[in-house]
């Protein structure tokens, strides 16, 4: 009897318990099958398993239709698994070795550990040839280990009709040409010059920071702030115009929405598209989106930051999207690396999100042909001594340049010209911010 | 080893006989759930009170000691400390929602129609869900953004009445916000009070109205000599639990207006801390803070429930003497 119960409480323990292995034990075998044991598909064809982001490409079915050509031309079969998020999930999948053959490659990977995760696809000087921002992705023997799919320009997001309905001719060069177009629309249209989409705070907010590069025109700018010990909101620099603008448009009531916190980021995508909003601060990824649910999708413009740098010209940094690249653990590497050219050049999938394709010799998005008297540049590499110092200043001193947190000093500039404290206060938080970064910015770089 | 018989035993047959087996089924049963206990509670917490004391990134990549630097931040600076205000406000709407469902339980519990009916109506916000809470009233305060959105529920009610629209979120009037949100959180939560004091009402035995009927008590002397003495544990129970509340609002006013606007809270504080500005040592050392007080409330809870429960049984000890 007492035998019996040991044994039945032994068994209850160990079926339980086999019952929690078989259950993960299912879950890993099934991920093998798409991934490692089944690299071969049903009639013979090599697998090719690509992790991306884009979860509306893959679901869509345009990103399979897109690489038909590329399968029969290598006779393989490619694989898309999209993760909504992806930075988190492929983090854990990272932990393993079987995170794919072809990836994007997460931010969150620190340049010096690239190799340990990555195959290189060449050296810096054969592939700076070849595409743009080939920097990025680039361990400190000049190895890079991605190339972007795409790419984006800082720009401002518009609707032309409204632009024009307005009898605005020539695009705004300055912060008082824009403000003063905006106040043209308000008197003009029916149209909201200006929406915030302040509901979204946290991230709409971000937008600004963006342009700070733009507004400058400087390449080397982030750098100078840690070299020269320049003060953030230096008034000749890029944080100093473009917050100001920020501070000035939010502090017109005419020109902006009255109830910032009730907006809606789905509805206006189709609001503009209406010709109901006239303008938003919105990074080049966005015009695809607002094209999809626009009547008219030659409405949908993008024009360059309308803030003229010291030397009278107006600039436009381009930075690129997730880079691609080929795991360490890939199974056919040569083939991996083949679709990645394939990906980033001949696929066209960036023209056709209105990317700026990863090739040099490749056309500009024609979502860009206002930015004829703009001029491209692209962000400069970080010099060794100083990669990560500027995050690392950044937040130490809590000032936050890329959040949108509620101590933010984006949200303090918005929130005082939303109750129309004035030019005062908007002195007085950008002095309180300066000083925040020179306090730290000393304390780390001595 | 001995059985409950006194019979000496070895350890191996000891654990056959029913004592042996119930100890160890126990601890087999216990093993699991104590291990994730302390693998996903204790040990962290622990950590957690460490990493209070540190400065530290979220990859915790060279944490370095600073000391009270952390706690020194939270009650100097201002951007920190403000939270505390903000649950100040909160901490004022509860006093005004025991006070209304004080009045409500005691309505709910004299003489009317479909009492059941009205009850459950008013417990019914309780049961919804917070976000779905905080998403109805979003759309109630909204002011529209004429032509893109409509005027919301609170604005065209009004406008039924003749009167402006109001800006409920006005950046400049952050009092304004705040008690929008305030009067959200009594919405949500006044179901819950009405219902401990309609118990607490209910236990008073009727004997005593009877008895202070007799005696020509009107119903404001019932309640001040009967009912509020009556259910005064409960009521300092609640108002302890107010504190709890004040100082942990999060969905509400994170989800109706994301902290803007000068209705940040601490909970709210401590996330963006962690991890939308990284400073985890700082997010850490907000967390303790927060268990402390709640620790410290909780323990007084305590204390107040066993003063109900003891007194009882003291007093019937008096009347075996």
């Amino acid at each position: 009897m007492n035998k019996k119960r040991i044994i039945s409480a032994m068994l209850a323990c160990v079926v339980s318990m086999s019952a929690a292995a078989a259950l993960s034990g299912c879950d890993s075998s099934s991920e093998g099958s798409s991934g490692k044991s089944a690299k071969k598909s049903e009639d013979g064809k090599a697998v090719l398993e690509v992790l991306t982001h884009r979860t509306d490409r893959v679901d869509d079915g345009s990103l399979d239709e897109m690489t038909k050509a590329f399968e029969e031309e290598n006779n393989c079969d490619v694989q898309y698994v999209a993760y909504q998020d992806y930075t988190g999930t492929i983090a854990t999948r990272m932990g393993t070795d079987d995170y794919g053959d072809v990836l994007m490659i997460p931010d969150d990977v620190e340049l010096k550990d690239l190799g340990n995760f990555f195959e290189p696809l060449g050296t810096y000087d054969e592939m700076s040839a070849t595409y743009r921002w080939a920097d990025r992705k680039m361990d400190a023997d000049k190895n890079v280990y991605g190339i972007a799919y795409g790419g984006n320009a800082v720009g401002v997001l518009y609707n032309k009709k409204v632009w024009s309905d307005a009898g605005i001719t020539d695009l705004p060069k300055t912060p008082d040409e824009f403000l003063a177009d905006l106040q043209l629309i308000a008197d003009k249209t029916d149209a909201i010059p200006y929406y915030t989409q302040y509901a979204d705070a946290s991230w709409t907010i971000t937008q600004w920071q963006s342009l700070v590069l733009s507004a400058t025109g400087d390449p080397e700018y982030e750098n100078k702030l840690l070299t020269d010990k320049l003060d953030l909101f230096a008034e000749d620099g890029g944080y100093y115009p473009v917050y100001k603008l920020m501070f000035d448009l939010f502090s017109t009531p005419s020109v902006i929405e009255e109830d910032h916190m009730t907006t809606e980021w789905e509805s206006s995508k189709v609001w503009m598209g209406e010709g109901k909003i006239g303008t938003m601060m919105m990074g080049s990824w966005a015009i695809a989106q607002f094209r999809e649910q626009a009547e008219n999708p030659d409405d949908i413009g993008y024009m360059p930051v309308p803030i003229t740098a010291a030397d009278g010209k107006q600039y436009a940094e381009t930075a690129p999207d997730y880079c691609v690249g080929v795991s360490k653990h890939a199974d056919n590497k040569e083939l991996a690396k083949k679709y990645v050219e394939w990906f980033t050049g001949e696929s066209g999938f960036a023209e056709k999100e209105g990317m700026i394709p990863a090739k040099k010799d490749s056309a500009l998005p024609d979502n860009l042909s206002e930015f004829e008297n703009a001029e491209f540049f692209e962000k400069a590499a970080t010099p060794e001594e100083l990669v990560g110092k500027f995050n690392e200043i950044d937040t130490k001193s809590g000032v936050g340049v890329y959040n949108g947190d509620t101590d933010n000093f984006k949200i303090k500039l918005a929130e005082a010209a939303f109750a129309g404290k004035g030019e005062d206060e908007f002195k007085a938080i950008i002095a309180a911010e300066n000083e925040k970064w020179a306090a730290a910015r000393d304390e780390i770089l001595g | 080893m001995k059985t409950k018989n006194g019979r000496n035993v070895g350890f191996g047959q000891w654990l056959r006989t029913y004592e042996g087996q119930k100890l160890y089924v126990s601890i087999l049963f216990l093993l699991i759930p104590l291990a994730l206990l302390v693998l996903f509670t204790f040990v962290p917490a622990v950590n957690m009170v460490g990493y209070s004391f540190q400065e530290r990134d979220q990859f915790g990549v060279d944490p370095k000691f600073v000391g009270f630097e952390n706690y020194k931040t939270i009650f100097t600076n201002p951007d920190y400390f403000i939270t505390f205000k903000n649950s100040l406000y909160y901490l004022a709407g509860s006093f005004v929602q025991q006070i209304v469902a004080l009045l409500v339980a005691s309505i709910l519990c004299s003489k009317i129609r479909a009492k059941g009916f009205f009850k459950g109506v008013l417990f019914f916000p309780y049961l919804m869900n917070g976000v779905a809470v905080s998403i109805i009233f979003l759309r109630f305060f909204t002011k529209g953004n004429p032509p893109l959105t409509q005027e919301g529920t609170l604005n065209s009610v009004l406008a039924l009445f003749g009167a402006e629209p109001v800006r409920w979120f006005d950046p400049a009037n952050t009092f304004l916000v705040n008690c929008c949100l305030v009067f959200v959180s009594i919405w949500r939560y006044i179901g819950f009070d009405i219902i401990m004091y309609i118990g607490a009402i209910q236990s008073i035995s009727p004997d005593l109205y009877e008895a202070s009927n007799l005696d020509g008590a009107n119903p404001f002397q019932q309640f001040r000599y009967i009912v509020f003495p009556s259910i005064k544990p409960i009521v300092s129970l609640q108002l302890i639990l107010a504190v709890k509340g004040a100082i942990s609002v999060f969905e509400i006013p994170y989800i109706i207006t994301g902290g803007n606007y000068g209705s940040s809270t601490f909970v709210i504080k401590t996330i963006e801390t962690a991890f939308k500005k990284k400073q985890v040592g700082l997010a850490c050392a907000m967390a303790v803070v927060l268990l402390v007080i709640i620790i410290v409330v909780t323990l007084i809870q305590k204390y107040f429930f066993r003063e109900g429960d003891d007194k009882p049984a003291k007093s019937t000890k008096k009347e075996a003497a």
